[in-house]
């Protein structure tokens, strides 16, 4: 009311103007304060699907997310199988995550569509700290850029039993001629003498791949960007595979990683080549860890040295919002902790190795249960992975096609034309070049 | 308001709501089958009939095709026979007759990956039960690798995927069965026929209209299966299960071939929407003949 009684006087507007317009401040000061202090909220895809992995996970973020309350990491557990196509489709729906697991191909497809943000500064400022392996950033460091932050390793070795080689009177194969006479010895009585697979799947890349290193044909790439594929090395390697594969069960054109695993968890198999079955081994069978043994893939006899294939399993940044970046920059700082890093690593005990040097060290790391088990295995597995080599990824410069013909499964696909359909080892390289060299065109 | 338009009326939001999830993504596929656009989300142009020059000139999809007719008639003769059969005994009087009408269907409800998983331990050759059946009955001297070559790994998804579906076709051989009047059977059992004659002239003709609807629906739906197969064996060994289904998956998101993949998809549609045209007409023209 005015001081006259006439209504609202002139004053009385302005006042009344000026508290409003205070009231509105403070509003839209409370707002902005209930907005600054909304967490960031990142979505992180991972393909770690097995209920403990994604558990331990779990474990992982709460911790993270209590200790960082302006930041909020959620998972959401994918399969390798649907990744390939979900990822780009989800991408282009505007809906895809801000954090997401990958390897090196994968890379390539998502960097195709400009899914991927370069995490240069990041991987400078993480291997100052802790050293990464230089094999497990190696195939994301293309284009001038760093595409993914190395988050665990992972490398096949040749898996046996040590009473089983004792009882059949051989030492740990180490070359090819050796492998052979072991695989034939420790055969028969209802058991096979190894467990390859020859299924046009991803294992079967990976178990022939292993090979194609022992043998001298690890670069399936020239330097141009051309097919070098078809080479004597990679027929040798087809050919000494083809004869094993005569030695493995029947069924394994069908054979993914689990069938091996049980394969030799049941002693059907006298050795498998595996990333690891410290797990099968410890649940499903004897679980006697002085008899597991583990050592590196056979190399071909004109070779000097063992390698394999190892995969660098990364995280990619996917978002392009600067404030999730940052987030999820301080996420993957912290992941690499030593203190966390560890109970990372044994989501999978005696699966997923260290990338940084700091973390092969990390008490977190070595005080599981079962890696103090399997100590001297894991030991053995990392020394495996120091030689590592992956498909396409071998000459320091990365070519886009290596995406399709991964996808593809186009090695292992050549290998069917030999143990499925008969073809001499050098007919199948040699289509096995043509094809790949078509995507490499398109 | 007539009749008419307030019937279209009432359908309209029905209408709109297929063309939204059905025509749409159909035009789409055709627009995108004429681009050439690679991974999902990446640009695309306009490349006129070069696909279709490639596809049809191509080795890769008249092979699928092939491999899919054998799939389509494999099941197609395994799930009618394993249908006829079971419907003719469900068709009979017996102690139980409701409870095995009921069980038999199981099989069809069963999950696809249930199934799937079941199929792979009960073959697979490192603890698997078939194996050591087969070898303990002298069938043969040492595992089989039932999916290891290209016939095989067929013949043995056609009998899973065949084990699968037959209890819903026998169901509707059933439903036909019924349909067909008791005193037929009874007339010609006065008139001295017997049973194979009465299954001759009575039930095989009288069944003819449910079994050519099943023919069509069935030969659709079979052809369009990719569950079982990708589950099992992702169109191996070496192509020998690689279906239609199978080679647009592989060719959309393995290869990142979008448009190719697209381009295949339009000319199965095409292929799909011709046989059905045609069985459809042959249907009508032998009712009205009748």
């Amino acid at each position: 009311m005015s001081k006259t009684g006439k209504g609202p006087g002139k004053g009385d507007k302005i006042v009344k103007l000026t508290r409003l317009f205070t009231a509105a401040g403070f509003a839209a000061l409370l707002l902005s304060g209930t907005a600054y202090a909304d967490p960031v909220k990142l979505t992180l895809w991972h393909m770690e699907q097995p209920p403990h992995r994604v558990q331990r996970m779990q474990e992982l973020l709460d911790e993270f997310n209590k200790g960082h309350p302006d930041i909020e990491v959620r998972q959401e557990p994918q399969s390798w199988g649907e990744v390939y196509a979900k990822a780009p489709a989800a991408f282009a729906a505007g809906n895809g995550p801000d954090l997401l697991f990958t390897i090196p191909d994968f890379t390539t497809v998502l960097k195709k569509i400009d899914a991927v943000v370069p995490v240069d500064d990041l991987a400078k400022d993480l291997d100052a700290k802790h050293g990464f392996v230089p094999a497990t950033i190696a195939p994301y460091k293309y284009d001038d850029h760093v595409w993914a932050i190395p988050a665990y390793n992972m490398a096949i070795s040749l898996w046996y039993r040590n009473s089983a080689l004792k009882n059949a009177g051989i030492e740990v194969p180490k070359t090819w001629s050796e492998w052979q006479a072991a695989a034939e010895k420790l055969g028969g009585d209802g058991r096979y003498g190894i467990g390859l697979p020859a299924n046009k799947q991803l294992y079967t890349d990976q178990t022939v791949y292993s090979l194609m290193v022992n043998s001298g044909a690890a670069d399936i790439y020239k330097d141009d960007g051309s097919i070098d594929f078809d080479k004597p090395e990679t027929v040798k390697a087809y050919d000494f595979y083809s004869k094993l594969a005569k030695l493995s069960p029947a069924d394994n054109a069908s054979w993914t990683w689990g069938e091996a695993e049980a394969c030799f968890a049941s002693n059907t198999c006298g050795m498998i080549l595996q990333f690891s079955v410290i797990n099968t081994y410890d649940t499903q069978a004897e679980g006697d860890a002085a008899d597991l043994g583990v050592a590196a893939v056979p190399h071909d006899d004109g070779q000097k040295e063992s390698a394999t294939i190892s995969y660098s399993n990364a995280i990619m940044l996917t978002t392009k919002d600067k404030a999730k970046q940052d987030a999820a920059k301080v996420f993957l700082a912290w992941l690499l902790e030593p203190a966390n890093y560890g109970r990372f690593l044994t989501m999978e005990p005696g699966l997923f190795l260290p990338v940084t040097n700091d973390g092969a060290k990390a008490d977190s790391f070595w005080s599981d249960k079962v890696v103090t088990k399997y100590k001297p295995q894991i030991e053995t597995m990392i020394a495996n992975s120091q030689n590592g080599k992956l498909f396409g990824f071998t000459t320091g410069k990365v070519f886009p096609s290596i995406g399709a013909i991964s996808a593809q499964n186009l090695i292992a696909e050549t290998l069917q034309h030999i143990v499925v359909d008969g073809q001499s080892a050098a007919d199948a390289v040699k289509a096995g070049q043509a094809k790949m060299a078509d995507i490499a065109k398109k | 308001m007539k009749n008419t338009t307030l019937a279209f009326l009432f359908v309209s939001p029905a209408l709109l709501f297929l063309l939204a999830v059905l025509g749409w993504p159909l035009v789409q596929a055709v627009i995108l089958s004429f681009q050439d656009v690679g991974v999902i989300g990446s640009e695309g142009h306009f490349v006129g009939l070069s696909n279709y020059a490639a596809v049809l000139g191509g080795g890769g999809f008249w092979y699928a095709f092939s491999r899919s007719i054998v799939w389509v008639l494999g099941n197609a003769v395994v799930q009618t026979a394993l249908a006829l059969v079971t419907a003719l005994i469900l068709n009979q009087k017996f102690p139980g007759v409701q409870i095995a009408r009921t069980w038999v269907i199981l099989t069809w409800i069963v999950p696809t990956v249930v199934v799937v998983i079941i199929w792979r331990w009960l073959l697979s050759t490192s603890g698997g039960m078939i194996n050591p059946l087969l070898i303990q009955a002298g069938i043969v001297e040492r595992p089989v690798g039932f999916f290891a070559g290209r016939d095989s790994a067929m013949a043995s998804l056609i009998l899973i995927n065949s084990w699968r579906w037959f209890p819903f076709t026998a169901l509707m051989m059933l439903a036909g069965l019924t349909r067909i009047p008791g005193d037929l059977y009874e007339a010609a059992r006065i008139d001295g026929a017997g049973t194979w004659q009465r299954f001759r002239r009575i039930t095989w003709p009288l069944l003819q209209p449910t079994l050519m609807v099943l023919g069509v629906v069935g030969t659709l739906l079979s052809f369009n299966v990719f569950d079982v197969i990708w589950l099992l064996t992702a169109g191996g060994p070496s192509g020998g299960t690689q279906t239609l289904p199978v080679l647009i998956y592989e060719t959309a998101f393995k290869g990142y071939r979008l448009s190719e993949a697209a381009t295949i998809s339009v000319l199965t549609s095409i292929l799909l929407m011709g046989f059905a045209f045609l069985t459809t007409r042959a249907m009508t023209a032998t009712e009205a003949s009748r």
